[in-house]
């Protein structure tokens, strides 16, 4: 059987090269958008490490740490681990811990010192530059510092936190700092990094179970180890169970789970891709195998068996599978990493550690790649042999067409029957005629989702800048205080705003209040149920959502008052309503942020603009804590009906010293103009302050001129995020780059199978032509012919693709982006011009890829084709 | 009768240097219209080749072909194609009809290339009863016997109602009373549509049933044309 396939294989070599051509085309697919992929991810994990540290899991302890230090186990293994001792701490007027580090500790955390040297004495100190800007202090090393009624010497500064998006100050201390703290007044911590290529909750809960330790001391680092099965996952039979069992459950439900469990997009395009190269290569032995139907009969009439017939199409599959699948690997994965290279060459997007873009090759997905299509050549043996059975011996020797017979005769209907023919040839069976139109319209298809996907992506993570991040301006002044009454005297403001090299200044007020809805229009109470259960909220706010005696429910809310410049920006998260100031100044108008559902869907307790809602606030900003629990008497609060202006899906700050609390970082907010604020409340000052500048080169002097206007004011702090939204930003074009780019790859990749698939279906009757040139046809109306036919296809590739895109996987995508990924935004379409250009493209293509053999049927000999 | 095809020291050789080898030498032949030919050899002979040469489906390494007084050789490719879609029909061994077209079709379709033809479609049909695949005109070629499918496509040389037929092997593949009958139609529409016909078989029984019998051995022709006896017209 060996031997025969073989012979097959060199005799039809044309048949060969084009099955050949495909496996290696779509293996280049199939491997180069894993790794793609793959590297995406990579790179992702890669930067978020820079940002917030290499370390998965921190852990409260008093335990030696010596035993476990690379102690590799069975269940678990501790790759590196440091320690931090908190061994002193400050409280007014800011929060400052005194902290003892090693060296792994700082790795792991990035936190290494950027400036000087770690302290060594006990009069040494090293600090981040938010700390040392907000304090007051200079950036000198071997400064003198009091501090704290003592003295210090700067001896070095850290590395800062990723967008100095802290509560605490942190002052690095040397061993010989307060060294006669006893072990018992110090909190230590270990920051552990296990093996990442084991799921980390195994190792984690084999590490706790081994030294008897409680999960409630561990501290996970989300953001890495997000992306290496940080925690435990739902197990893939409870996921369906639930959402088509639970009444909370859904389709949805699903897809986000398995998505955020088992990165179901991940291994959904790895299956899509497995099944596509399937397909494809199915769909071209197919047509290959049709056209040798007469020697399998007469194979059959000779004694051969199906099973026997079957073996040979597997090891012929098989052995061009062989020598196709590294070839395609090579191919797909090899441009990928040309491209990488050349854009790391040309430094293109490297700033500082984040950014840069590794290649990764996905192999386990390459070996999976190859076990799926190497098992599922049987499959398509075993459909070759089925479609073969359906034939008579007979019929399979006279080599039959399955052709479906209508009886209507076209020379009595047109007058050029050549185009008939030439239709019937690629047209004729309906199941191949999709089967193509698919093949060469996926592509492209991947290439609209990929610009449709990037394009969004794009709009969503400049939002997401603006608003979740808070990376919206170059600085934001805060308060970090739980009095409202702390606050940015207006004064200040203006001062600041007079600063001519800045280019935004937008000052927001603030004040938390409380709405009353009624109970058929809570939602999610069990979400609200989950939030009062935390002791934060209970001790401060006596719960979020609290149930009132008279039925109604309070829900506290965080007010912003916003001016003019930010009421404008928020129009890019409107959901419903208008946004126009002057009607916002006028009357009790307010802006709702709509609460947000773990599917993304987005609701306002099902209020709308034009409703009313009842807001409640505390009367005086310098009120007692328990006021802010609204549960005293009436007279401590003023209560106002407020009318839906519009309701947006986020809002553009946040202020983090009340409702907003880690894990819940999505505080319900309303927001008003600042004018309104004041007259509504009496409000004057301000809570928070952003900032921008135009001139980046004088950041420095902004900084310095800015910590030194609110030097006075207490509590307040500077934070700067313009390294931040550098990285952001390039991080952005990166991924925005590399989308269009590898889109730009798979359509290339594409484009080539699409030449091979039509010259091989033109070539596949290649006698029939040699009989029509017999027969009188000219050159050029032979070309005109196949033109014609490659028009066609192309125009019903192009047809097949609009479809496609717009009726079903736009709408996917639209799902996918909306429900499971969640991007604030989904209105961008792909430019009509990429979408008309890649339409022309596939018109060129097609005519193309049957020009060419067309060339190769006229300069060839008539009389041995016909006799072939 | 006129002289239709006249054949000047014709030679053709495939390959080069030491794989040449000569397929046909010094060949000369005429041929008169309405003349039913049959030619005649062993296998690699070179009937076939000639065949084709006539045909213009392949060039000679030498000589020159002329056919109603033009030389297929001084012809552009375009001119060709259409001097031979307009004056000579071809019914090979193998039938070579379009496996996506009905008889009717397969039948019509050599005069649509010509866009200025006008389709004749009661010539269609009178070929069709003539050959006796009417009430088969709708059928696929698949659905035809051996001997339906050869008739198929005599009547698609003969559509354009060419000067010249020219038939390889024609009943190469089929039974000796389907043969036979095929004969009759072939010498039948040859008498009927004064067309002169160029037959290569290697069974000289058929052969007998023609006018005249032209051997083919090693490249070469044995015998002389009869009628050059006949005529006196000796020279190319």
């Amino acid at each position: 059987m060996l031997k025969l396939a073989y012979q097959y294989i060199l005799y039809y070599k044309s048949q060969a090269f084009a099955i050949l051509a495909s496996i290696i085309l779509t293996t280049a697919l199939l491997s180069g958008m894993s790794s793609f992929m793959y590297s995406n991810t990579c790179n992702d994990l890669e930067n978020k490490k820079t940002m917030y540290g290499s370390w998965h899991y921190s852990i409260l302890m008093d335990k030696d740490i010596s035993k476990f230090y690379n102690k590799k186990e069975k269940e678990f293994s501790v790759v590196q681990y440091g320690k931090m001792e908190i061994v002193d701490k400050i409280e007014e007027q800011y929060l400052i811990y005194f902290l003892k580090t090693d060296n792994v500790y700082r790795k792991l955390t990035h936190r290494e010192i950027v400036k000087g040297n770690y302290p060594k004495k006990s009069n040494e100190i090293a600090m981040d530059r938010y700390t040392l800007g907000n304090l007051g202090f200079s950036e000198q090393i071997g400064d003198s510092i009091d501090f704290n009624g003592k003295e210090y010497i700067l001896s070095g500064i850290i590395e800062s936190i990723w967008a100095e998006d802290t509560d605490v100050m942190e002052i690095f201390v040397g061993d010989d700092f307060n060294k006669n703290i006893g072990e018992k007044e110090k909190l230590s911590f270990f920051y552990l990094q296990f093996d990442e290529k084991k799921p980390l909750y195994k190792q984690l809960d084999a590490f706790l179970k081994k030294y008897h330790l409680s999960s409630d001391c561990v501290k996970e680092n989300q953001e890495v180890t997000a992306y290496l099965s940080g925690e435990k996952p739902d197990s893939i039979y409870d996921i369906i169970k639930f959402g088509l069992t639970n009444k909370d459950g859904n389709f949805t439900y699903i897809i986000l789970k398995l998505q955020q469990e088992y990165q179901l997009s991940f291994y959904g395009m790895i299956f899509f891709l497995c099944f596509l190269s399937l397909f494809v290569i199915y769909s071209v032995f197919n047509i290959s195998v049709s056209k040798r139907i007469s020697e399998y009969g007469i194979m059959q009439t000779l004694g051969i068996s199906e099973t026997q017939i079957g073996i040979t199409f597997v090891l012929e599959l098989w052995l061009l599978f062989l020598i196709g699948y590294p070839l395609g690997c090579f191919l797909g994965n090899g441009i990928l990493n040309l491209f990488y290279q050349k854009l790391q060459h040309n430094q293109v997007f490297i700033q500082e550690e984040i950014g840069t873009a590794k290649f990764y090759i996905a192999c386990p997905v390459i070996f999976f790649g190859f076990i799926f299509l190497l098992l599922s050549f049987l499959l398509i043996a075993f459909l070759v042999v089925h479609i073969l059975r359906k034939q008579s011996i007979y019929q399979a020797i006279k080599g039959d067409y399955f052709l479906k017979k209508g009886r209507k005769i076209y020379s009595k209907h047109y007058f050029y029957l050549a185009d008939i023919v030439t239709r019937k040839f690629l047209f004729s069976n309906k199941k191949k005629v999709i089967g193509i139109l698919l093949s060469l319209s996926i592509g492209s298809c991947i290439f609209l989702c990929t610009i449709y996907m990037a394009e969004n992506l794009k709009v969503h993570a400049e939002m997401s800048m603006k608003a979740d991040d808070g990376l919206n301006s170059d600085y934001k002044i805060s308060i970090k205080s739980k009095k409202m009454s702390d606050t940015i005297p207006a004064d200040i403001v203006d001062t600041i705003k007079e600063i001519k090299e800045l280019s935004e200044a937008y000052a927001v007020k603030y004040i938390l209040g409380e709405i009353t809805i009624q109970k058929e229009e809570l939602e999610w109470e069990e979400y609200f149920d989950e939030q009062n259960k935390d002791p934060y909220y209970q001790q401060n706010f006596g719960g979020i959502c609290v149930k009132k005696k008279d039925g109604t429910y309070g829900i506290k809310y965080d007010i912003y008052g916003y001016d003019d410049g930010m009421i404008e920006k928020l129009s890019e998260f409107l959901l419903e309503g208008k946004l126009k100031k002057e009607e916002l100044k006028q009357g009790n108008k307010i802006i709702a942020v709509a609460n947000m559902d773990a599917q993304g869907n987005y609701n306002f307790y099902g209020k709308h603009p034009g409703d009313k809602i009842t807001l409640k606030v505390p009367k005086d900003l310098n009120c007692d804590k328990e006021i802010l629990k609204f549960q005293s008497k009436e007279t401590n609060y003023v209560e106002k009906e407020f009318e839906i202006a519009a309701i947006l899906s986020r809002s553009l700050t946040k202020e983090d010293n009340f409702l907003v609390v880690p894990p819940w970082n999505d505080a319900p907010s309303l927001i008003m103009t600042n004018q309104e604020m004041e007259k509504q409340y009496g409000i004057k000052n301000y809570r928070l302050f952003h900032i921008s500048t135009s001139k980046k080169e004088m950041i420095d002097n902004i900084r310095n001129r800015l910590l030194n206007e609110i030097h006075d004011i207490p509590k307040a702090v500077l934070q700067g995020y313009t390294t931040e939204m550098e990285i952001k930003k390039n991080q952005l074009l990166q991924q925005e780059l590399f989308f269009f780019a590898i889109a730009g790859i798979l359509l290339v990749i594409s484009l080539f199978h699409i030449i091979n698939s039509m010259t091989y279906s033109i070539f596949s009757h290649k006698r029939e032509y040699s009989i029509m040139r017999a027969m009188g046809i000219t050159d050029i109306g032979f070309y005109k012919m196949i033109i014609k036919a490659g028009i066609l296809y192309g125009l019903l590739t192009d047809i097949f693709i609009f479809l496609l895109y717009h009726m079903i996987l736009r709408q996917g995508m639209n799902y996918y982006m909306v429900h499971i990924v969640q991007f604030l935004h989904i209105k961008t379409e792909v430019p009509s011009l990429i979408m008309i250009m890649l339409m022309i493209l596939n018109l060129l293509i097609t005519v193309i890829s049957v020009v060419i053999p067309a060339r190769q049927v006229v300069k060839s000999n008539i009389i041995s084709e016909i006799s072939a | 009768m006129s002289e239709i095809l006249k054949l000047c020291h014709i030679e053709k050789i495939y390959g080069e240097k030491e794989s040449k080898v000569f397929a046909l030498h010094d060949v000369n032949m005429q041929v008169k219209e309405g003349e039913f030919i049959a030619i005649v050899g062993t296998s690699g002979s070179g009937k076939s080749t000639l065949l084709n040469l006539i045909g213009g489906l392949d060039t000679p390494t030498k000589g020159k072909i002329l056919i109603k007084g033009r030389e297929l050789n001084l012809l552009k490719r375009k001119e060709l194609t259409i001097f031979r879609r307009r004056n000579i029909g071809f019914v090979f061994q193998n039938y070579s009809l379009m496996p996506v077209l009905n008889v009717y079709d397969n039948v019509a379709l050599p005069i649509t290339f010509d866009r200025g033809n006008h389709k004749n479609h009661d010539y269609i049909e009178e070929l069709l009863k003539e050959l006796g695949i009417w009430d088969k005109r709708k059928k696929y070629p698949s659905e035809l016997s051996g001997g339906q499918q050869q008739r198929t496509a005599i009547a698609r040389a003969m559509i354009n109602k060419p000067a010249i037929l020219l038939a390889d092997e024609p009943t190469g593949n089929l039974d000796t009373s389907t043969a036979l009958e095929v004969m009759g139609l072939l010498k039948t529409s040859c008498q009927k549509y004064n067309q002169t016909i160029l037959m290569v078989t290697h069974n000289e029984a058929i052969a007998q049933t023609c006018d005249r019998i032209i051997h083919i051995e090693d490249g070469k022709i044995l015998q002389k044309p009869l009628f050059l006896e006949k005529d006196g017209d000796k020279k190319c």
